[in-house]
């Protein structure tokens, strides 16, 4: 397929968002094909989680326009947004596993919602998940509180990517992990979009995890995209912010 | 002056507006979470789950209130009345105070205390670590799926309580007044048998419904609205049970003279 045939599967426009009168987000524009991997770095505090919350309806934007799939989700009804959201697979920066549910019961609960699966097939379905994400089969039936940050990390990206959904949203899916695990989630992200044809957003300041996953690259600054390109573009880029976000996150990607 | 003036009557309006916002929008949370209610699916292991908690688990607290307060009654009224034919007295002010009064309200106050807070922290937690957030996005609605089985629990479950409560209250006034106050057990009673009045024990069961509906609407609002991270889940923790013992003794009052005024 040639790139220019593919189809766009998140298009932003023109958003703007602020809290009271702090302006968090001013005029972003971008989309998502389909099939693309996007990174989308930043400074903390920069407004990318609120862009994401935005893009999945958490946050209603002032202006502008966000579609998935040609449907605008701006002021869409709830029901329709339900349905929209469970094509996506969302993981958020601190994981947000729910307490009360074992780690099984964590990563089918979205297909548990769709369709009654029973408690051998459950487990099953979590087990060759939690598998591909190096993690061992004993913690299935440990709650969220008895596992490590890290492995809390995995179960929601094991719960997001469950299901297979054409479309995954990461926020910050390898912050805190070591770098070994951190390449795991890597080479699951570049496998979901190379292999499944997904198309994912990730959000990160892990600068040598946007060379290896990213197709495309946006630096959120002052409120806006004020670089964008490709991993490569970006390694040789000029432009001082993002050089100074190499330098200060992953200074060896220069050498 | 003038200045300080004009700033502190507009800190009062802030305040004063800031109130009304409040009872706004938890009358839509209200109304959110009941219509909820009605709709499917039932998460019916969760309602469960929050009835045992509830209502099960309230018991001993609740029995050791009650069961203190008849004896108390019995004792204070005792010293009271000892001029009068006391023995029916006694068993005919435990049985009435119980019943009617003191049996709803300290299981409320009670329930206020040890499950309200308990609501209120959970869903805050859940608020501040975006777990409601992840719930919207997995297909299932927060209000139903969180809300909704707490206020069936609590709205079931703490009837029944304060009917336990006030069988373990009476227990308590009939044991210091057998035992302590050397009532003829018969006598007494006898005498709790024939003031025992179905409409006290309605009331009581009615304002019993109405304090559950209190405690799980007020907990789980100011824990869904929560923010500011652990601070956050402090504050709504402590202000879900200050609003929900206020609105019950003030209920209690009203649901008194809609009875009986």
């Amino acid at each position: 397929m040639n790139f220019d045939e593919k189809k766009i599967i998140i298009n932003v426009k023109d958003l703007n968002k602020s809290f009271d009168s702090k302006i968090v987000l001013k005029d972003i524009n971008f989309h998502l094909l389909q099939g693309e991997s996007l990174a989308i770095i930043g400074e903390s505090g920069s407004g990318k989680s609120v862009l994401l919350k935005n893009i999945i309806g958490l946050l209603q934007p002032d202006t502008g326009s966000i579609k998935i799939n040609s449907t605008e989700i701006v002021n869409l009804p709830r029901k329709d947004k339900e349905t929209l959201l469970l094509k996506l697979g969302i993981t958020f920066q601190h994981g947000a596993l729910f307490d009360s549910l074992k780690v099984w019961e964590n990563i089918i609960f979205k297909i548990q919602n769709q369709k009654k699966l029973s408690e051998t097939e459950g487990r099953q379905l979590a087990f060759s998940i939690i598998k591909k994400l190096g993690l061992k089969p004993e913690i299935l039936d440990l709650f969220p509180s008895e596992i490590s940050g890290g492995m809390q990390k995995r179960v929601a990206i094991a719960r997001a990517i469950c299901g297979d959904p054409k479309i995954l949203l990461f926020d910050e899916p390898t912050s805190g992990l070591d770098p070994v695990t951190g390449s795991m989630i890597d080479d699951l992200i570049i496998r979901a979009v190379k292999t499944i044809g997904a198309s994912a957003i990730t959000i990160t300041h892990d600068m040598a995890s946007v060379s290896r996953i990213a197709d495309k690259v946006i630096l959120i600054d002052n409120e806006t995209i004020s670089w964008s390109g490709t991993p490569k573009q970006m390694l040789k880029s000029k432009n001082l912010k993002i050089q100074n976000f190499i330098k200060s996150t992953n200074p060896q990607l220069f050498s | 002056m003038t200045k300080l003036i004009f700033n502190f009557l507009g800190s009062i309006g802030q305040k004063c507006m800031k109130f009304i916002s409040h009872i706004g929008h938890f009358f839509i949370f209200c109304y959110g979470a009941i219509s909820w209610i009605i709709r499917p699916p039932w998460y019916l292991k969760k309602i469960i789950t929050q009835m045992i908690d509830i209502g099960y688990f309230s018991l001993p607290v609740v029995g050791l209130t009650t069961f203190f307060s008849g004896m108390v009654l019995a004792l204070q009224t005792y010293n009271g009345f000892t001029e009068f034919n006391s023995e029916t007295t006694v068993a005919r002010v435990v049985l009435t105070s119980i019943t009617r009064e003191l049996g709803p309200v300290l299981t409320g106050l009670m329930v206020a205390g040890r499950v309200g807070a308990k609501m209120a922290a959970e869903i805050a937690t859940m608020r501040v670590t975006e777990q409601i957030d992840a719930l919207g996005t997995l297909g299932t609605r927060p209000m139903q799926y969180l809300i909704a089985p707490k206020i069936i629990a609590s709205v079931i479950c703490i009837p029944f309580l304060v009917l336990i409560g006030n069988t373990i209250g009476i227990l308590g006034g009939y044991i210091i007044a057998i035992y302590k106050l050397d009532f003829n057990p018969n006598l007494y009673l006898n005498a709790t048998l024939e003031y025992l009045q179905f409409i006290d024990v309605v009331q009581g069961t009615v304002k019993a419904a109405i304090f559950g509906l209190i405690i799980s609407t007020v907990s789980c609002y100011f824990g869904y609205f929560a923010t500011k991270g652990a601070e956050g889940v402090g504050y709504a923790t402590t202000v879900s049970v200050v609003v929900s013992s206020v609105m019950i003794l003030t209920s209690t009052y009203i649901i008194t003279a809609l009875f009986f005024g």
